[in-house]
């Protein structure tokens, strides 16, 4: 086992075994393996590690919030006095530091960790083992994608240290506050450096959806029809398309905001322009956006729920044409961020039903994740807890939208910490959960060992139970009147009752924090001590595990040939109760999926 | 594992790779029309809801001749870098055509810059006229980088070509910039019509 201590280098040795002649191919020196490598499965790595540092870094933005939050005014312990002077003065968070902190923490959070974690990690690794291809379409062109994502991430937190500071206008940067900068403490810089930042992101998730889509549609290897694709590869297509649909309007909105800000344009002046021009482009792109950080999440979901439960999955096809339905439904929805904005009532309306739609394709997905594990012979590791918690919490998110959808009660909860909860439901407790599901699945196959299966337990309950902790009250806090966005909740009158259930919401958000170190350790941990994985370790059927851990460089020694469906669990009439997806099925099998 | 079996169903012949890369260009297209799209569609919507267009009288209008011809002459970039790719696939240079086509792309941009010259000294620009020059100078500078750009490809494909760097058989590059610069043209029309002609 001596090259179990080294990193690991795709093609070279892998930890454990000699399962397979894997190749090894020519060495090609530190720059081209870990800098510049076009392997598909490096540049899934390197997105994977990019973003776990953005983890820790929103992770902290959102401590910080956490903590102004509940005790205002007084001096943050331990890193105070390393928060840039923009942020804080003598380790006490001004006003709008705290503004800066809660827009650099949706921003980050959003474009710098769950789309590459979920689609460039995931989909990058994935994508090609799964579809049983050598690598991506365009490998140069994945590289550079990745490269422009770094690129983006460094424009964006470098605001931090400009005159003036950062972006502070919220994630959303609602014009005029985020195109006139007087109205906002001169952040003039920190503003158009995110403009200029979303747009280098943008150019990056651009190039990787146009790689996704192509390997997908063109790179199939040979009885691998659209049909017997995993969900997971279904979902990362569909969002691939999102992508390709709705950031190129961002990248448009961003420019013109840069205009404004930097040559004076009035697109979204309050005179001469439409301030709520920017809210309109904003949605078009942002709510595609949120179904962007779901659907990769739902997809590796459901490749999880059937290995655990030993069974198929239920309803394939209604599982891809759902997923299908709402990328479609997203486009025609994003008037119901702006109930409140003055948009006619009745065009209002229209998005309301439009966007209550969306509950039938999302209800399907759910009850064919409960129809999947339903009866099924259930294992509770690590992976499946996390998947099943990505279940419920989603459960939870999805309804308290159906709340927002209706006008009625939107005009109440709009902009108040109920917002605030729903968005974390879905996009932690949904697309997080979703990735650390999919982190504790994959990591065999990325790694050659295992994680921690006991660390892995405590670090879901820890989450899990410190998640709803935190996020749960959020709810009460907004039907209570506590609006989004204030850097100090003791000054009015009607929060100052609430404060002591701030509090306790801002010790729940600590506790979630250090748990990610427990996920932090085991991974890196795992690295060198985990139990030798071997080929698949789950018994799983999809092309993957067919191949070493970590797969070679060109992942197959020749191009695999699928004859079934993926999901063939406990298949009637065969001994072994799974069917890999390149193996015949033996004489009276009865199969889920032709 | 030898390199032969990566490749091995990928890309089996230079003629499967160079469909795979038009697959990917026209992806790519698609999002590039999604980026014009949102700009025309933010033009409209101040156009539309400001009380007059020039939304005051003394701002110039746009000289929709002098455009119209600069039009013709993208357009006939178009054909010129058409007249190349057959001359390739015919197996002859195409140089002369690839000639044409860059020095048409650039009398488009410098015609471009002297319209903008004339509309900055007759008050018009970035941040005068209100949201009337902030959406043509940002429309047309937008759509002019990517002539700029087209421009630069093409003149590559030149130099390249002057080494006789395509063949009849080989000549992807050639084919994924063509599909660049007629999309350009493609969005000119749009942009020609809704900020000059109506």
């Amino acid at each position: 086992m001596s090259s179990s201590a080294t990193v690991f280098v795709p093609g070279d040795a892998p930890a454990h075994g000699h399962e397979g002649h894997h190749g090894h191919h020519p060495h090609q020196g530190f720059f081209f393996t870990y800098i510049w490598s076009t392997d598909h499965k490096m540049i899934g790595l390197q997105y994977l590690w990019t973003s776990f540092v953005f983890l820790l870094l929103g992770g902290l933005l959102a401590m910080g919030i956490r903590f102004q939050l509940a005790y205002p005014g007084a001096t943050v312990p331990l890193i105070g006095a390393l928060l840039p002077s923009t942020v804080a003065a003598d380790g006490v968070i001004l006003p709008g530091g705290y503004n800066m902190l809660f827009t650099m923490h949706a921003t980050v959070m959003v474009f710098l960790v769950v789309m590459p974690l979920l689609i460039g990690g995931f989909g990058n690794y994935l994508i090609p083992l799964k579809i049983g291809a050598g690598d991506m379409a365009f490998p140069t062109l994945n590289a550079m994608s990745y490269w422009l994502y770094v690129l983006s991430g460094i424009i964006i937190l470098a605001s931090f240290f400009v005159d003036g500071g950062a972006a502070s206008s919220g994630w959303t940067a609602y014009a005029p506050l985020s195109s006139t900068a007087a109205y906002n403490n001169n952040t003039q810089i920190g503003q158009s450096l995110w403009c200029v930042g979303l747009f280098v992101n943008g150019l990056s998730s651009i190039a990787g959806a146009t790689n996704y889509i192509t390997t997908i549609i063109n790179m199939r290897a040979p009885g691998m029809t659209m049909f017997r694709l995993p969900l997971s590869v279904w979902a990362l297509f569909i969002t691939a398309w999102l992508l390709i649909l709705a950031v190129p309007v961002l990248s448009a909105a961003a420019a013109m905001l840069f205009t404004d800000l930097n040559f004076h344009t009035t697109f979204f002046a309050a005179l001469g322009g439409q301030p709520l021009l920017w809210q309109h482009l904003f949605w078009f792109f942002g709510h595609p956006e949120v179904y962007i950080m779901i659907l990769p999440a739902m997809g590796l979901v459901s490749e999880i729920l059937p290995v655990f439960a030993r069974k198929p999955i239920f309803g394939y096809k209604a599982m891809v044409w759902a997923m299908v339905a709402i990328g479609f439904l997203g486009f025609i929805v994003w008037g119901h961020h702006m109930f409140v904005s003055g948009m006619n009532l009745t065009l209002g309306a229209a998005f309301s039903v439009s966007t209550m739609i969306i509950a039938v394709p999302s209800a399907i997905k759910t009850f064919n994740w409960m129809g999947t594990v339903w009866r099924g012979s259930i294992t509770f590791t690590t992976p499946m807890l996390f998947a099943l918690g990505f279940v419920s919490m989603f459960v939870i998110g999805g309804l308290s939208g159906i709340f927002m959808a209706a006008t009625p009660v939107d005009l109440f909860v709009h902009n108040s910490y109920f917002i605030v909860a729903h968005i974390h439901y879905v996009l932690f407790g949904g697309s997080l959960f979703g990735a650390f599901a999919a982190i504790y699945f994959w990591y065999p196959k990325m790694f050659g060992r295992m994680m921690n299966e006991t660390w892995g337990k405590i670090h879901f309950f820890a989450t899990f139970i410190f998640f709803n902790l935190t996020f749960f009250p959020m709810h009460n806090l907004g039907l209570g009147g506590m609006m989004r966005r204030i850097a100090d909740p003791t000054v009015y009158e009607h929060l100052r009752a609430l404060q002591p259930m701030n509090v306790f919401v801002s010790w729940a958000a600590f506790g979630m924090g250090l748990a990610t170190f427990i996920f932090l350790w085991n991974f890196i941990w795992s690295l060198r001590h985990g139990k030798p994985a071997g080929k698949n370790p789950w018994d799983s059927t999809t092309l993957e595990w067919t191949v070493p851990s970590p797969p070679g460089h060109g992942n197959f020694d020749r191009t695999p040939n699928v004859f079934n469906g993926p999901y063939e669990y406990s298949v009637p009439g065969m001994e072994k109760d799974f069917l890999p997806q390149d193996e015949k099925a033996p004489e009276g099998a009865r199969l889920e999926v032709h | 594992m030898s390199t032969a079996a990566l490749t091995s169903h990928d890309a089996t012949s230079a003629h499967a790779s160079q469909r795979t890369a038009v697959f990917g260009m026209t992806i790519f297209l698609a999002s590039e029309a999604m980026l014009f799209a949102g700009l025309i569609a933010g033009y409209l919507v101040l156009r539309l809801s400001s009380p007059a267009w020039p939304p005051s009288p003394d701002l110039p209008h746009l000289p929709i001749f002098l455009t119209g011809i600069n039009t013709v002459f993208l357009i006939s970039s178009s054909l010129t870098y058409h007249a190349a790719e057959v001359a390739v696939k015919k197996g002859r240079g195409g140089l002369i055509w690839l000639l044409i086509t860059v020095l048409l792309g650039s009398l488009f941009l410098g015609i471009q810059a002297y319209e903008w010259t004339h509309l900055y000294h007759e008050g018009l620009w970035f941040n005068k006229g209100g949201a009337y020059g902030s959406t043509f100078f940002v429309l047309t500078g937008f759509h002019g980088l990517h002539v700029f750009l087209g421009v630069m490809m093409i003149l590559f494909a030149f130099l390249r070509q002057l080494g006789g760097a395509y063949t009849a058989e080989s000549h992807t590059y050639l084919v994924l910039a063509g599909m660049y610069w007629h999309f350009v043209d493609v969005v000119w029309l749009f942009l020609y019509t809704v900020l000059y002609l109506i």
